[in-house]
């Protein structure tokens, strides 16, 4: 019974025992050590016998010794299911080629869709895709994953914001968000200019229409500017009035920044591991060493395989391991006064347009306190002030 | 000599505690029910038929009948028999 496994794996056939004589050859059998298992008699002189391949040429001496005749009727076990299966290999190849075709088609891409761009960005974005290599036909494990793939896209397209890559199974979608270039107002009724903001009047540039204020008036916000009503009192001309006025702005920065900061970096070292996943069972293929570095970040890439619309149970991992440094970075007060007025500076510069210009700046308040110097800055700007306000036409004059 | 060797034995059997089995060379049968019969300690097969097994002990025969019977496996001196048992007789002869 222990070996039944054993026998099935080597092969052993069924034999018919015909003769009258069938007991003597069991027990001959059983003295030369071979073995027979599941012995049925069928009639009077016929017995059906198991015995395994390699003591069939054995027994069939036994048999002749015995005056007793053998017919093979079944052969069982993995050599002849083998062999049985090989006479049919067409059959099993294309079982074994359909389901490769099938495996290599659901890891294909098939569809690249561009939403939400105008027919030349999308244009450029195929372009673009091409280069990293996302096209129709190209094996999906082959590309770097949907996050590099979006990265890099958006670093090449200049013209556009922003790039979701997203991918559902064998198709690419890619949404695209341009970049809203405002279009020039050309024709323009007749306006004044406003002050925007509080500010003393610096210098203007009037291309048209008649200036209300001089140089270092102040002003509120929505004084008015420039006038649109020019020529006589008695007869005024509406026009659209343009210019730029340049007014001195005060901005008021807060910054905090810590006296002790640590942070992480990298070293550079790093190593790579290659995994394939089978089950959610993780097996090492390449890169064994962990790096034995002190510090260390991990990052892993899963690229999952697919068949049809279903996910395998296997996919291929690799995992990023590099080292990382501890740096701590301490300032003095005077230090961090210098860091926090240049990150004020950068912060200010954000928030204003591009014409604008810092005049001056001025530490208005600093003081220490739980490890921080927070600082208040001033600042004095000097930008264009000017906004258009529309002069409602008045009928019936 | 044969006598005296099994006297003994069988005084071995009875005041030493071994089994009887292995002292005197008997066979040790187990049966299931009426689905398996296991023989140990025989000494090979005198016949086999659907409905019978005759086989050879030390002293005399084994004759199991019933029907339907397939030997499952057998070794040199065991042998697991399938079938519905009806009956398990020794003869002395």
């Amino acid at each position: 019974m222990k070996s039944k496994w054993g026998n099935n794996f080597k092969g052993y056939v069924r034999i018919e025992i015909i003769g009258q004589e069938s007991s003597s050859f069991i027990n001959t059998c059983i003295q030369s050590g071979i073995q027979i298992w599941d012995i049925k008699p069928i009639d009077g002189d016929r017995v059906h016998v198991s015995i395994s391949v390699p003591d069939v040429q054995r027994a069939k001496a036994i048999l002749k010794q015995n005056k007793l005749k053998i017919r093979i009727k079944e052969k069982k076990g993995t050599p002849f299911l083998l062999k049985k299966m090989w006479k049919r290999n067409g059959f099993m190849l294309g079982m074994v080629s359909f389901i490769f075709i099938l495996f290599l088609l659901s890891n294909m891409i098939w569809n690249i869709n561009v939403i939400g761009a105008n027919p030349k960005t999308e244009y450029e974005l195929r372009k673009a895709a091409l280069e990293i290599g996302v096209k129709k036909g190209k094996f999906i494990f082959l590309l770097p994953n949907v996050r590099e793939v979006q990265r890099q896209l958006t670093e090449k397209m200049g013209n556009v914001t922003w790039i979701g890559v997203t991918q559902y199974g064998t198709s690419y979608r890619f949404e695209v968000v341009e970049k809203e270039i405002p279009k020039e107002k050309l024709i323009t009724g007749p306006r004044h200019l406003v002050a925007t903001k509080q500010a003393v009047i610096h210098s203007l540039f009037v291309e048209k229409g008649q200036p209300v204020v001089t140089v270092n008036d102040y002003v509120r916000k929505g004084t008015l500017l420039v006038s649109g009503y020019i020529g006589k009192e008695k007869k005024p001309e509406l026009v659209s009035a343009k210019g730029e006025i340049f007014g001195e702005v005060w901005y008021e920065t807060r910054v905090e920044i810590p006296l002790n900061t640590s942070f992480q970096t990298y070293t550079g070292k790093f190593e790579n591991r290659h995994y394939v996943s089978l089950f959610g069972l993780d097996i090492p293929i390449y890169g064994f060493s962990d790096g034995e570095f002190q510090d260390k970040t991990e990052t892993l890439n899963e690229s999952p395989l697919y068949l049809a619309k279903w996910k395998l149970p296997v996919s291929y991992i690799k995992k990023e391991i590099r080292e990382t440094d501890g740096v701590k970075r301490s300032y003095t007060k005077a230090e961090a006064i210098e860091v926090g007025k240049k990150m004020a500076k950068k912060e200010l510069l954000k928030k204003l347009p591009e014409d604008a210009k810092i005049k001056g700046e001025k530490v208005w308040q600093q003081k220490v306190s739980n490890g921080k110097v927070k600082l208040t800055m001033l600042y004095k700007v000097i930008e264009n002030i000017a906004s258009e306000q529309p002069i409602p036409i008045q009928q019936g004059e | 000599m044969g006598k005296l060797r099994q006297q003994v034995s069988k005084w071995m059997m009875q005041n030493l505690e071994l089994p009887a089995d292995v002292v005197m060379d008997l066979p040790r049968i187990t049966m299931i029910g009426q689905l398996h019969i296991y023989i140990e300690n025989h000494r090979g097969v005198k016949a086999f038929s659907n409905e019978q097994l005759k086989l050879k002990l030390k002293h005399g025969t084994l004759v199991i009948s019933g029907r339907e019977f397939v030997i499952k496996t057998i070794l040199p001196e065991e042998i697991l028999l399938e079938g519905t048992i009806s009956s398990v007789d020794f003869e002395n002869d």
